[in-house]
């Protein structure tokens, strides 16, 4: 080569080795990486889908937008009853998930995952209903979405009556300490042989 | 011998106080994963319903039974133990905080329901960390890098939480925070009663939030002692939600950036006033 184009890239290139190289991957990577989060927030947009559902395997792109624009102001309740005859069913039983901490919770909450597991299920089953109807008109197909089958997998493990049983559930909301509100219903399954 | 003079050592520290935490609360409840539990491996399985994504998950289907996440996690309390005692930038402290990063995003696979900001604010930095400190090949800009990517991140995240309460009727009118801590998931009694009775606290903690978060960047580019206010306030509302919603994690994720807000405000070339 030219020995001036060599000194010009010499100038113009800073030389390339590998720390220089790793630098420069590791600044694009944490650009896109920010550029993405940025796209992410707020309102969801072709991109944000596509970020969200196509690449972000690992749920590194958070979305920080904690409790707004709607905030939870809901306890979630799941329910579950047996079918004994067709005409004779048990109680309703309730999962015991939302329970009260305690004094320590501040440094040591594991009861909280339980609590999230079952928010994060819920506000899937909740966000998903709409659709659901609009693409079918009915809730049957909203049986096979992941989070009706991890509701369903919860309650069908509680202690069964006899073998073959049958098994409905109920997603209930209430609104915790303020005694205003009435418990409302969320989702009423059909009765799923367990 | 770990200094807490490298800030990213102790960005490191203050987090692995609260990955402990966190994994330990794992594996008290580690029965969720069993066959019987919430998000048990059977379940969440169906998740990843493409077959490039089930081969490519394969590998890990042992992992996620109640017994091999286990083992995981004691393997990651044994990871965070080691990084109270081997720096950032030794190899084996390099490879500890490796190790943990590949652990936390295994994992992140089986609890796709269930985690929260603070799982991910942890992740970020973990894997930022890993990337800037990288023996032999990362050099001392690139872990200024990694810092200012932190402190831009955490900023990122109080603005958006901010302006989506800013836009949001119940945020403003004041109602939110009674309505939150009224309930049992990240409520307390005690909370729901002293807003009942002092309904002007709700208002002023409901724009104080809305405020201070929506306007927490400029503590990068305002002169420190200014700057330590937006801290000190960080600080106190994370406490207070470690105590009245429960959300300890959060705590631990969120004072782990605060170092690095600290170090890019100081290089900062020029402030506000």
């Amino acid at each position: 080569m030219c020995p001036l184009f060599s000194n010009l890239f010499e100038i113009m290139i800073p030389k390339l080795d590998p720390t220089v190289i790793y630098e420069i991957v590791v600044i694009v990577f944490l650009a896109c990486w920010f550029i993405a989060t940025v796209l992410c927030q707020f309102r969801e947009t072709k991109i944000s889908w596509f970020i969200r559902y196509k690449i972000d395997l690992f749920n590194l792109i958070p979305l920080w937008t904690f409790f707004a624009p709607h905030p939870g102001k809901r306890d979630y309740h799941l329910l579950f009853r047996d079918k004994i005859t067709e005409t004779d069913y048990s109680e309703w039983q309730e999962m015991e998930i939302t329970e009260e901490r305690t004094f320590w919770s501040w440094l040591w909450n594991p009861e909280k995952r339980d609590k999230k597991i079952l928010s994060d299920v819920v506000q899937s089953l909740v966000s998903s209903i709409p659709s659901f109807r609009e693409k079918t008109g009915n809730l049957n197909l909203l049986m096979f979405s992941t989070p009706y089958i991890i509701v369903l997998h919860a309650v069908s493990q509680c202690k069964k009556r006899s073998q073959n049983c049958y098994r409905q559930f109920m997603l209930a909301e209430s609104s915790g300490y303020q005694k205003e509100t009435k418990p409302a219903l969320i989702l009423l399954s059909v009765f799923h042989q367990i | 011998m770990i200094l807490f003079n490298d800030i990213s050592q102790t960005v490191l520290f203050i987090l692995c106080v609260g990955l402990l935490i966190s994994t330990l609360e794992y594996l008290k409840k580690v029965e969720i994963f069993s066959p019987n539990g919430l998000l048990s491996w059977n379940v969440m399985q169906l998740k990843w319903t493409k077959q490039d994504q089930k081969s490519l998950l394969k590998p890990f289907f042992k992992l996620f039974s109640a017994s091999g996440l286990t083992v995981l996690f004691i393997i990651r309390c044994l990871l965070i133990a080691g990084l109270f005692f081997f720096p950032l930038q030794s190899t084996t402290g390099w490879l500890l905080i490796s190790l943990l990063g590949a652990s936390l995003l295994v994992a992140s696979l089986a609890t796709y329901y269930g985690s929260d900001g603070s799982d991910q604010m942890s992740m970020l930095i973990i894997i930022t960390l890993i990337l800037c400190n990288l023996p032999v090949l990362s050099s001392s800009k690139l872990r200024d890098i990694g810092l200012w990517f932190i402190a831009l991140q955490a900023c990122l995240s109080y603005t958006v939480a901010g302006i989506a309460k800013l836009v949001s009727s119940e945020w403003r009118s004041g109602t939110a925070i009674k309505d939150v801590f009224s309930t049992k998931t990240y409520g307390s009694k005690k909370a729901t009663l002293f807003l009942k009775k002092y309904p002007a606290a709700n208002r002023f903690l409901c724009w104080n939030v809305i405020i201070m978060e929506s306007i927490f960047p400029l503590c990068l580019f305002l002169p420190w002692e200014f700057a330590l206010v937006f801290l000190i306030w960080g600080f106190i509302f994370h406490f207070f939600t470690a105590v009245i919603m429960g959300l300890n994690s959060f705590f631990w994720a969120f004072m782990a950036t605060y170092p690095a807000i600290y170090f890019v405000n100081h290089q900062m070339s020029w402030h506000l006033f």
